[in-house]
C-alpha cells in the first residue's frame, strides 16, 4: 500500500522507511523510485546515496494498519466477507458476488481502479484458493488464475517467513513446483510441516479459515448500481429487490429474518447502515419493505447521500426457524388482529420511535413493589407472561400508576404507628377519609433496607393514593413520608 | 358505546387524571380487546405516574394483551395511536398530556376514521376537548367508596356525558368497576334520570346514553 497524498506536479520519487536492526531501511517505494533502481530493504542512506532528491518518509505501522482496515471496510460493498491480511494484504471472498460486476476479472479491475482514484496503488488477482490469489497477487506479471501457474513461481510465493523460504533454497527448492515434485515425506521433515501447509492451501488440497473483518451475515443480497442512486424512493426501489432475494434464501433454510440490515456504500466511501428488528421471525416482502419504507422516513436526513449511493447490501444479521404449521393452525375470530398483525404493529411502532419505547410488561418474582413489574421490548422474544387475575373481592391492593422515584409528602399522623389524617403533595392539602394499612413490606431492595409501611388512603374527594412511611417511630428523629402511586 | 369508534375522556377537574385513566381502563377491560395499545407522552408518564403492571393485572387488564408507547412528543402519540387502530378491534388509549391545546378536528377525525376502518375503539384522554369528531365526551372524577366505615371500595367513578352525537348528554352516573366480573356497575341515580332502567349493569348507561 502507497500513499500519495502530495500535491499534483510533485515527481519526486518517494519512498518510505523503517528503523529495521538498528538501520533504517526502504519499506516502500512508489512506482517512481521502484524505475529509478531503488528496491525494498535497501538501507536510507544508500537510496540517497543514488537518488538525492528521493523524498523519505518515515513509516508509521499504526497508521498503516488504520488505513489498510479503512479500505477493507470500503471492499465491503464487493462482498461482505474480507479478510484483513496485514500488514497490506486483503482477502475478499467473491463468491456469489462476481456476477453483479460482470464477472471476476472485471470485478478485480473495478476494484483497483476505484482504489488507484482514491490514491492506492493496488495489486490484485482473482485465484481458486487464497494462497494461490496471495501468489498471484505478488509475482505474476499478468494476473491469473490458473493454478498450474504457481509451479514457476519462487518459493516465496507461499506466503513463507524469510527463514523457511531461505532453508528451502538451500535444499535446491526454488520454485513451488520443485517444491510440490519432490519426496514429501523427507521435506516435510526438514523443511517444516508449515511449508507443506502453505503449499496444500495454495492447491487447494487443504482448508485455510480464514477469520472475516465482520461476521459474515448467514444471509445477505447485493446490488451494485450503474448509476449512483440519491432518493429514498430509489432506495425503496432496489429495497424491492433485496428483500426478494434474501426471502428466497430464508424460505430455502426454513427461516424468518429477526434483524436485517441495510447498507448503503455511498461514492464518497462511507457507508451507512440502517437496522430494523423484527419480534417474530419475519418472510414476508411486503412487511419488510413497510418497516424499512418507516426507519428511511426517520433516518432519512442522516443517510446525507450529497454524492450518492454506489452499491447497497441487505444483511440479516439475526434469522430464526419459522415454525411451518403455525402460520396455518392460526384461525382468526372475526374483527379480533391475530398475533401477527398484534406483532407486525408492534414492529412497525419499534422502527420509528425506538425499540425501548414500544413496552410490554413483565412480571418478576420480587417484593419490592418498583422491582415486582417492569417492562421489556415488544421485539423481544415473547415469554409467556404471567397471567395474574384481579382479587375476586375486587379490592385494589396495588396502584394502576407508580411513580419512579416516590414522590416526597408532608403527613401528619395522630397516633405514631397509624395513617395519616392529612398530607400535602404538589402544594395541595388532602383531607384522609379513609385508610387501610399498614402492608409492611421490607426485604429486597438493596440500596436501603428501610422497612416501608404501606397504606392505600382515600382522601376527601374521593382520590386514592398508595402512601409508604420509611423507617420507624422511635429509631430515627422522624419517619419520611412518600406517595408512591396512585389508584383509579 | 361499544360500538363507537372513539370517545373523550378528560378529568372532570385537575386532580383527577388517575379516575379518569381508571375509567378508560375499565371500559377497555370490559370490551376484552385482542390487543391493548396505550400511548402516552414520556413526560405525562413522569407527571401522572408510570403505568404499574402488578396493579394493571389487579385491574382487571390482560397483561399480555397489553403494549405501552412511550411517545417523546404529541404528533409521535398520535402517530402511534393511529398505527395501533390498524390491529382489528385494538383499543388504543390515546393520553394526551395536561401540556399542550386539545386536538383539533381534523387530528380527531383521522383517529375515527383508523379505528372505524379497522373496528378498533379510540379512547382519547385530554383534559380539555374541543370541536371533536368523538362519539361521546365523558368528565370523570373519583366516587368516594360507600361501603364499610374507613375501608376502601372498589374503583368508582363520576362519570358526567358531556357530549353524545347519538343522543342527550348532561347525564351523570356513579360507577363502580368490579374487576372480576370485568364490569362497570352503576351505583345508584343521580340527577333526574327517572326513565332509566335499574338493572344495573352498564348496558343501562349505554342505552340512555343513545347507543
Amino acid at each position: 500500500m502507497k500513499r500519495s497524498g502530495r500535491a499534483p506536479g510533485d515527481d519526486r520519487p518517494l519512498a518510505i522507511y523503517a528503523k529495521q536492526a538498528n538501520a533504517y531501511q526502504l519499506t516502500g517505494v512508489d512506482k517512481r523510485a521502484s524505475e529509478l533502481g531503488l528496491r525494498l530493504a535497501m538501507s536510507l542512506a544508500d537510496a540517497r546515496a543514488i537518488q538525492p532528491k528521493l523524498e523519505a518518509v518515515e513509516a508509521e505501522p499504526e497508521e498503516d494498519a488504520r488505513a489498510l482496515d479503512a479500505i477493507a471496510g470500503w471492499c465491503e460493498r464487493f462482498t461482505p466477507v474480507v479478510v484483513v491480511d496485514p500488514p497490506e494484504g486483503l482477502f475478499l471472498n467473491i463468491t456469489g458476488c462476481a456476477h453483479l460486476f460482470s464477472g471476476e476479472e472485471a470485478l478485480r479491475d473495478a476494484i483497483v481502479a476505484r482504489l488507484y482514484a482514491q490514491g492506492f496503488s493496488a495489486r490484485a488477482a482473482v485465484a481458486p484458493t487464497p494462497g494461490a490469489a496471495w501468489a498471484f497477487a505478488r509475482y505474476a506479471r499478468k494476473p491469473r488464475d490458473d493454478l498450474e501457474a504457481l509451479a514457476a513461481f519462487p518459493v516465496e510465493a507461499l506466503r513463507l517467513d524469510p527463514q523457511a523460504a531461505a532453508l528451502l533454497r538451500r535444499l535446491g527448492m526454488n520454485t513451488i513446483g520443485q517444491l510440490k515434485g519432490a519426496p514429501r515425506g523427507a521435506f516435510t521433515a526438514r523443511a517444516g510441516e508449515r511449508a507443506m501447509l502453505r503449499l496444500d492451501q495454495a492447491y487447494g488440497r487443504a482448508r485455510e479459515a480464514l477469520t472475516p473483518r465482520r461476521p459474515p451475515p448467514p444471509v445477505f443480497a447485493l446490488r451494485r448500481f450503474l448509476e449512483p442512486i440519491f432518493t429514498t424512493d430509489a432506495i425503496m426501489h432496489v429495497m424491492q429487490d433485496l428483500c426478494t432475494d434474501v426471502i428466497a434464501k430464508l424460505e430455502i433454510r426454513g427461516a424468518g429474518a429477526r434483524r436485517v440490515e441495510l447498507v448503503l456504500f455511498g461514492v464518497d466511501g462511507r457507508d451507512r447502515v440502517i437496522s430494523v428488528g423484527v419480534s417474530r421471525p419475519e418472510r414476508e416482502v411486503k412487511a419488510l419493505i413497510r418497516l424499512f419504507r418507516e426507519k428511511l422516513n426517520v433516518v432519512a436526513e442522516n443517510i446525507d447521500a450529497e454524492f450518492g449511493i454506489e452499491a447497497a447490501r441487505l444483511d440479516v444479521v439475526h434469522l430464526a426457524p419459522i415454525a411451518e404449521t403455525a402460520c396455518e393452525l392460526v384461525v382468526s375470530e372475526e374483527g379480533r388482529a391475530t398475533s401477527e398483525q398484534i406483532s407486525g404493529v408492534a414492529d412497525i411502532l419499534s422502527v420509528r420511535l425506538g425499540a425501548k419505547r414500544v413496552l410490554r410488561p413483565q412480571m418478576h418474582e420480587l417484593h419490592a413493589p418498583e422491582r415486582a413489574s417492569g417492562w421489556r421490548s415488544a421485539l423481544s422474544e415473547t415469554r409467556d407472561t404471567q397471567t395474574l387475575e384481579p382479587p375476586a373481592d375486587g379490592v385494589q391492593r396495588r396502584p394502576i400508576r407508580l411513580f419512579s422515584p416516590a414522590q416526597p409528602i408532608e403527613a401528619l399522623a395522630t397516633v405514631p404507628d397509624g395513617p395519616p389524617i392529612r398530607f400535602r403533595w404538589r402544594r395541595v392539602l388532602r383531607e384522609v377519609v379513609r385508610a387501610e394499612g399498614p402492608e409492611r413490606i421490607s426485604g429486597d431492595w438493596t440500596e436501603s433496607a428501610a422497612t416501608r409501611d404501606y397504606y392505600r388512603i382515600e382522601d376527601h374527594e374521593g382520590r386514592r393514593y398508595w402512601l409508604y412511611r420509611e423507617g420507624l417511630y422511635g429509631e430515627d428523629e422522624t419517619p419520611r413520608w412518600f406517595v408512591h402511586g396512585l389508584f383509579a | 358505546m361499544s360500538k363507537a369508534a372513539l370517545h373523550e375522556i378528560g378529568p372532570a377537574s385537575p386532580g383527577a387524571e388517575a379516575a379518569a385513566m381508571g375509567f378508560a381502563l375499565a371500559l377497555t377491560a370490559s370490551w376484552n380487546p385482542p390487543v391493548i395499545f396505550w400511548a402516552g407522552e414520556e413526560a405525562a408518564f413522569a407527571e401522572e405516574g408510570a403505568p404499574y403492571p402488578v396493579g394493571l393485572a389487579q385491574y382487571g387488564l390482560d397483561l399480555s394483551r397489553l403494549i405501552v408507547i412511550r411517545a417523546k412528543k404529541r404528533e409521535e402519540t398520535l402517530w402511534a395511536a393511529e398505527q395501533g387502530l390498524a390491529a382489528p378491534g385494538a383499543v388504543v388509549i390515546c393520553a394526551l398530556g395536561a401540556r399542550g391545546k386539545a386536538l383539533d378536528l381534523k387530528a380527531s377525525r383521522r383517529l375515527l376514521l383508523f379505528a372505524e376502518r379497522n373496528r378498533a375503539h379510540c379512547l382519547l384522554l385530554q383534559p380539555e376537548g374541543g370541536p371533536s369528531a368523538a362519539w361521546t365526551r365523558w368528565r370523570i372524577a373519583p366516587a368516594p367508596s360507600d361501603g364499610v366505615e374507613r375501608e376502601l371500595g372498589p374503583p368508582a367513578f363520576r362519570a358526567e356525558l358531556t357530549r353524545n352525537r347519538a343522543g342527550p348528554v348532561g347525564q351523570t352516573f356513579i360507577l363502580d368497576w368490579n374487576a372480576h366480573a370485568r364490569a362497570l356497575t352503576e351505583r345508584a341515580l343521580v340527577g333526574d334520570l327517572s326513565a332509566a332502567s335499574r338493572d344495573g349493569s352498564f348496558e343501562a348507561v349505554r342505552a340512555r346514553a343513545g347507543r
